[in-house]
C-alpha cells in the first residue's frame, strides 16, 4: 500500500517537474547567433532551415547590390542576400567562417550571407528588451534586443528579412 | 454532408460536361431544325440535369430545366418549330443554367439567380403553341420507376430494419441490379447485337449521331431504335443503363486531381535536370578515361536513362493534354450571337479541334481567341450588302483551325473580310499618339499590322457592344506572350486577314539556346530565336545612338546582352561577336553575345516571391553542373532594348586599367610576384621590399589569375616566372591581357630562359620587360620602379 502511495506521489511530482520544464520552455527563446561586421545578431532557431558553407551563385541583374543572386539548393532556386551590404557595411571576401543561413518563413526561402556563426542561444524572455524607440516598429527588421551576461544581441525578424523591399 | 458534397461534385462535373456540348448542338439545331437526333440529345441534357438537381434539392435549377424540358419535348414531337426567336429563348435558358451551375459550384446552393423571366418566356412559347399538356415530364420518369419497381416489390418493411440491415439490404440490391445489368449486356452480346461500348452516354449518342448524320440513313442500333420510336422508352433505356456505364468507364478513364499531375510534372522536371547532369558527367568521364572498357557500358546506361526520361516526360505531358476543341466549342454559339447582334452573315468553320495542348494553356487561350474572333466579326467581315457589292459571297467565313508545327501548336484564325488597311492603321496610331509620323514611315507592313496590338488602339469609329474600346487585342498579345507564344498576322486588303498564334506545347520544359556573356550564361527560349550569326565588329554601325547591322536585306537593331543585364565588361570580346536574332511576331532584334554555348532542354523554375518581376528575366533553370542559369524574357528584353544606348564600339578604350588612384605612400603601390619557387620569390621580395611597395605572392599562374579575379588589390605590376606548374607565365600573360582592366598592367618576365624565341614569346603574350636570372637586386628594383612609375620622393 505504501509502495503504491509512493508511486502516486512520485508520479505527481514527476508531473510537476514536467510542468515546470514546460513553463520554463515557454519563457525561453531559442536563437542562433551570428556576427555581421562588429555586431552580434540572432534569429529564432525555428526559422532556420539550414546553415551551409558558401558556394557558387548566379548574379541576377537589376536588383540592389545586397541581393547577390540565386543559388541552387537541391533543385530549388533560392535568392542569396548579403546581410553586410544590407546593413550598410562594405562587402567582405568570403572566408572559412562565412556561412549561408537559409531561412524560411511560410513559403518564402532565402539564403543570407553572414560573417560567422557564434552559437545557439537560449535567452529568457525577460531578458529581451524591445527595439529602440527611434526605430519604427512596423518596418523594422529588429524584433528586440537580447541581453546576455556580457553582451547585447540584436534579434531580427525572419519574416521582415524575407520580405522584398525593393 | 461529405457524401452530399461528393455527389454534388459529381453532378457539377457531369453537368458542365453536358452543357459544353449543348451550346454547339443548339447552334447546329438552328440550322437543322428537323434533326430529331440532335433534339433528342439536347432534350436529354435538360432532363438529366433536371433529374439530378431535383434529387439535390436545387429547386431553382429544377424549375428552370423543367420548363426547358417541356419546351424541348414539344419540339421533339414536332409540335413546335424551332425558329430563331425560340432559339434565343432556349439559349438564354441554357445560359441561365450555366449561371446556376456556377452559383452551385461556388456556394453549394442555387439561390440568387432569378429565372422567373426566362421561365415565363419559355412558358409563353410553350403555351403559345396551344397544347399545354406536359406529356413527358410526367411520362419520362414513369418507366424508370417501373424499372425499379419489380425489384422493390418484394422488399421487406424497411421501417423495421436497423441501420446495418438497411445497409446490407442496399448492398444486396445493388449487387443484384448490377448482375442483372451484366446479364442483360451479356445476353445482348451473345445475341450478336452491337453493344456500342456499353450503353451510350448522352454525349456519346450525340457524337455518334453526328457522325452518322452525314452518311444519310443512320444505321440504327437497337438503342437508337428506341430513341426514334419512343423517346420515353429511350429515357428508361439510358437511365437503366447508367450503372453499367459507370462500371465500364471506370476502367478506361480516371479523374485525377490536377494537383497530382502538377506534382508529377515537377518530379519529371527534377528528373530532366538530373538527366542533363548525368550526360554532362558522362562527357567528362569520357574525356578523362578515353578508351576504357567500362565507358561503353556507362554510355549505354546514360543513353537509356536519357531516352526513358524523355519518353516519360512526353508521357506525363500527354496526361495533361486536352483537345483544343474544349475551347473551340464555345465559338459557334458566340458567332451565332454576334451575327444576330451585328446583322452580318458569318459562318464558322472549325478544324483540328482534336489537336492537343497542355491544360494550363488551353485555359489561357480561351480569352485571346474570343477577342480575336469578335474582332474578325466586327472589323473583318463586312456587312452583307458591302460583300455583295465587292463581289463576294454574302456570307462571310471565319476559319478556326489548330494544328501541330514542330514543337508548337498553331491556332490559325482566317477571315475573308476586308483585311487590314496599313495606311489607316498608321493614321489612327498617329492620331492616338501611339507612334510618331517618322516611325510610321519606317514601318513595314507587318509592323503596321502589329499596331492593332498596341494598348489604346482601336479602329472602330464608335464603341459598340462587341468591340472598340481598344483593350481587347492588347489583352490578346499579353496573354499569348505570357504563354511564350507569338502572334503572326498576315492580311490583304479586300481578301481577308489571317492570324496565327504559335504556342509551345507545354510551359514547364522548353528548348533553350544557351549563350555566354563574359563569365555568365543566359538561356533564351528557342521558340523566339530565329537564327544566329557570327559577325565581325566592323559590321556594327551606329545610327542615332543605336547599334545596327545589316542582315541580308534588312537593318537589324542590335543590343548587347551585357548592357541589358548590367554585366561588367571584364574580358574583351575580340573582333568577332555572335548575334542571336530574336523574333517576336513582326518585331526583330539582334542580341549580341560573347559565345554560343548550345541548345539544351531546360526546366523553368520560378525565382520565387522575393525576386519575381525582374525585368528581362523569365525565371531560372538548373544546369547539368548544378549551377543556376537565368532565362531571358524575350518580350521584356525587346522593350528594354529600346532604352539602351549603344556601347558596343566604345568599350575598349574607356575603362583602362581601372581608376588610377593618386599614390600617397610607397605602400600604395602593389606588385604581385608569381613564381613556383619559394626561394626565387624570397629573392625578389628582398630586392623590392626596401622600396616599401606592397607585395603579394602567388605560387603559379592559376593562383595569380584567381587573385586578380578577386580584385582585392589594384596591381601596378607583376613579376612573372615562365616555368610554372598548372599555368605557365605565357598563358598567364595571355589570360591577363583578356581583361580590359588589366590591358595596361605591366607584366615583367623573370626567368632563366634566355633564348631569343623565349623572349619573342614573352613579347607576344604581352610582357613588357624580360629579366633573365640571375639578376642583381638593384636592377630588378629599378625595373619595377620604372614600370610602376614610382615617385622618387618615396625613395628614402
Amino acid at each position: 500500500m505504501s509502495d503504491k502511495l509512493k508511486d502516486v506521489i512520485n508520479k505527481q511530482s514527476a508531473q510537476q517537474d514536467h510542468d515546470d520544464s514546460l513553463t520554463q520552455l515557454d519563457d525561453i527563446v531559442q536563437l542562433v547567433g551570428f556576427i555581421i561586421g562588429d555586431e552580434e545578431y540572432a534569429v529564432p532557431i525555428l526559422s532556420i532551415q539550414e546553415i551551409i558553407k558558401p558556394f557558387s551563385w548566379t548574379r541576377v541583374p537589376q536588383v540592389p547590390a545586397y541581393v547577390k543572386g540565386v543559388f541552387n539548393m537541391r533543385g530549388a532556386v533560392i535568392p542569396l542576400i548579403d546581410l553586410r551590404l544590407k546593413f550598410g557595411l562594405t562587402e567582405q571576401k568570403h572566408n572559412d567562417e562565412t556561412r549561408f543561413i537559409v531561412m524560411k518563413h511560410g513559403d518564402e526561402v532565402a539564403g543570407f550571407v553572414i560573417d560567422r556563426l557564434t552559437m545557439a542561444l537560449r535567452i529568457k524572455k525577460d531578458n529581451i528588451g524591445p527595439a529602440p524607440d527611434t526605430i519604427n516598429a512596423e518596418d523594422s527588421l529588429i524584433d528586440g534586443v537580447g541581453k546576455e551576461a556580457d553582451r547585447i544581441i540584436t534579434i531580427l525578424k525572419p519574416d521582415k528579412l524575407l520580405q522584398r523591399d525593393f | 454532408m461529405d457524401e452530399f458534397q461528393e455527389i454534388l461534385q459529381d453532378f457539377l462535373v457531369e453537368s458542365f460536361e453536358l452543357i459544353e456540348q449543348l451550346d454547339q448542338d443548339l447552334v447546329e439545331l438552328e440550322s437543322n431544325p428537323e434533326d430529331l437526333e440532335l433534339l433528342n440529345g439536347i432534350f436529354r441534357v435538360a432532363h438529366t440535369v433536371k433529374g439530378a438537381s431535383s434529387f439535390l434539392n436545387m429547386d431553382v435549377l429544377t424549375h428552370l430545366t423543367h420548363h426547358m424540358e417541356n419546351l424541348l419535348n414539344k419540339a421533339r414531337h414536332g409540335e413546335l418549330v424551332i425558329t430563331a426567336d425560340v432559339m434565343d429563348v432556349i439559349l438564354e435558358s441554357v445560359d441561365l443554367m450555366k449561371q446556376l451551375l456556377e452559383t452551385i459550384r461556388d456556394t453549394s446552393s442555387d439561390g440568387g439567380v432569378d429565372v422567373s423571366a426566362c421561365v415565363a418566356r419559355l412558358d409563353k412559347i410553350d403555351g403559345g403553341d396551344g397544347n399545354v399538356e406536359t406529356p413527358v415530364a410526367a411520362e419520362a420518369p414513369a418507366p424508370v420507376e417501373e424499372e425499379t419497381e419489380p425489384s422493390n416489390s418484394d422488399e421487406p418493411d424497411y421501417d423495421n430494419m436497423s441501420d446495418d440491415d438497411v445497409e446490407a439490404e442496399i448492398a444486396r440490391l445493388l449487387a443484384e441490379r448490377q448482375s442483372q445489368d451484366k446479364a442483360k449486356r451479356e445476353a445482348k452480346i451473345a445475341a450478336g447485337e452491337p453493344v456500342p461500348e456499353a450503353p451510350p452516354s448522352p454525349e456519346e449518342v450525340e457524337a455518334k449521331e453526328k457522325e452518322t448524320e452525314a452518311s444519310a440513313p443512320p444505321p440504327i442500333t437497337p438503342s437508337d431504335v428506341t430513341v426514334e420510336k419512343n423517346s420515353s422508352r429511350a429515357e428508361a433505356e439510358s437511365s437503366k443503363a447508367a450503372p453499367a456505364k459507370k462500371a465500364q468507364t471506370v476502367e478506361q478513364t480516371i479523374r485525377v486531381d490536377v494537383k497530382r499531375l502538377d506534382h508529377l510534372m515537377n518530379l519529371i522536371g527534377e528528373l530532366v535536370l538530373a538527366k542533363n547532369r548525368l550526360i554532362k558527367i558522362n562527357d567528362d568521364v569520357e574525356e578523362r578515361y578515353e578508351g576504357e572498357e567500362f565507358l561503353e557500358e556507362l554510355n549505354q546506361v546514360v543513353s537509356i536513362v536519357s531516352l526513358v526520361t524523355t519518353d516519360l516526360q512526353i508521357a506525363v505531358m500527354k496526361t495533361r493534354m486536352l483537345p483544343v476543341g474544349k475551347v473551340f466549342n464555345k465559338f459557334p454559339r458566340m458567332i451565332r450571337d454576334l451575327t444576330r447582334e451585328l446583322n452580318k452573315k458569318i459562318e464558322l468553320e472549325i478544324s483540328g479541334e482534336d489537336t492537343e495542348l497542355d491544360k494550363s494553356i488551353v485555359e489561357e487561350i480561351g480569352d485571346p481567341l474570343v477577342h480575336i474572333i469578335r474582332n474578325s466579326c466586327d472589323h473583318g467581315i463586312e456587312n452583307p450588302d458591302v460583300r455583295i457589292a465587292a463581289g463576294k459571297e454574302e456570307t462571310g467565313v471565319i476559319k478556326l483551325k489548330a494544328y501541330n508545327e514542330g514543337n508548337q501548336i498553331v491556332i490559325q484564325i482566317d477571315d475573308d473580310g476586308k483585311g487590314l488597311d496599313v495606311n489607316m492603321l498608321k493614321d489612327k496610331s498617329i492620331e492616338k499618339g501611339l507612334i510618331t509620323e517618322k516611325e510610321a514611315d519606317q514601318m513595314s507592313d507587318k509592323e503596321a499590322f502589329g499596331l492593332i496590338f498596341r494598348p489604346g488602339f482601336s479602329t472602330a469609329a464608335s464603341v459598340t457592344n462587341v468591340s472598340g474600346r481598344g483593350v481587347g487585342m492588347d489583352v490578346v498579345k499579353t496573354n499569348i506572350e505570357k504563354l511564350n507564344g507569338i502572334i503572326d498576322i498576315d492580311s490583304e486588303m479586300g481578301i481577308g486577314t489571317s492570324m496565327k498564334l504559335k504556342i509551345p506545347l507545354t510551359l514547364a520544359i522548353i528548348q533553350a539556346l544557351l549563350v555566354g556573356v563574359q563569365e555568365e550564361a543566359y538561356a533564351i527560349p528557342l521558340a523566339s530565336v530565329m537564327e544566329t550569326v557570327r559577325i565581325s565588329t566592323d559590321e556594327i554601325y551606329t545610327v542615332e545612338g543605336r547599334s545596327v547591322m545589316r542582315l541580308r536585306d534588312e537593318v537589324l537593331s542590335l543590343v548587347h546582352i551585357g548592357d541589358i543585364f548590367e554585366v561588367e565588361r571584364i574580358i574583351d570580346g575580340g573582333e568577332h561577336a555572335y548575334v542571336v536574332v530574336l523574333g517576336l511576331g513582326a518585331q526583330k532584334l539582334g542580341l549580341i553575345v560573347d559565345t554560343l554555348v548550345g541548345q539544351e532542354e531546360i526546366v523553368i523554375k520560378s525565382l520565387g516571391e522575393y525576386l519575381k518581376g525582374i525585368d528581362g528575366i523569365a525565371g531560372a533553370t538548373i544546369r547539368g553542373d548544378g549551377g543556376v542559369t537565368l532565362i531571358v524574357d524575350v518580350v521584356a528584353l525587346m522593350e528594354m532594348a529600346k532604352g539602351v544606348k549603344s556601347s558596343i564600339n566604345q568599350n575598349s578604350s574607356s575603362n583602362d586599367a581601372g581608376a588610377i588612384k593618386e599614390k600617397t605612400t610607397a605602400s600604395d603601390y602593389t606588385v604581385m610576384i608569381v613564381d613556383d619557387s619559394k626561394t626565387d620569390r624570397t629573392i625578389m621580395r628582398k630586392a623590392i621590399e626596401p622600396l616599401g611597395i606592397t607585395l603579394v605572392e602567388a605560387g603559379d599562374g592559376q593562383e595569380a589569375l584567381n587573385i586578380l579575379k578577386q580584385g582585392d588589390h589594384t596591381f601596378d605590376a607583376m613579376l612573372i616566372d615562365i616555368e610554372m606548374p598548372r599555368m605557365d607565365g605565357y598563358t598567364l600573360a595571355t589570360e591577363i591581357k583578356k581583361y580590359n582592366r588589366y590591358k595596361n598592367l605591366p607584366l615583367i618576365a623573370v626567368t632563366s630562359r634566355t633564348g631569343k624565341s623565349d623572349r619573342m614569346r614573352g613579347v607576344e603574350s604581352g610582357m613588357v620587360e624580360y629579366i633573365t636570372k640571375p639578376y642583381s637586386s638593384d636592377y630588378l628594383s629599378s625595373v619595377v620602379q620604372r614600370n610602376v612609375n614610382f615617385k622618387s620622393e618615396f625613395l628614402s
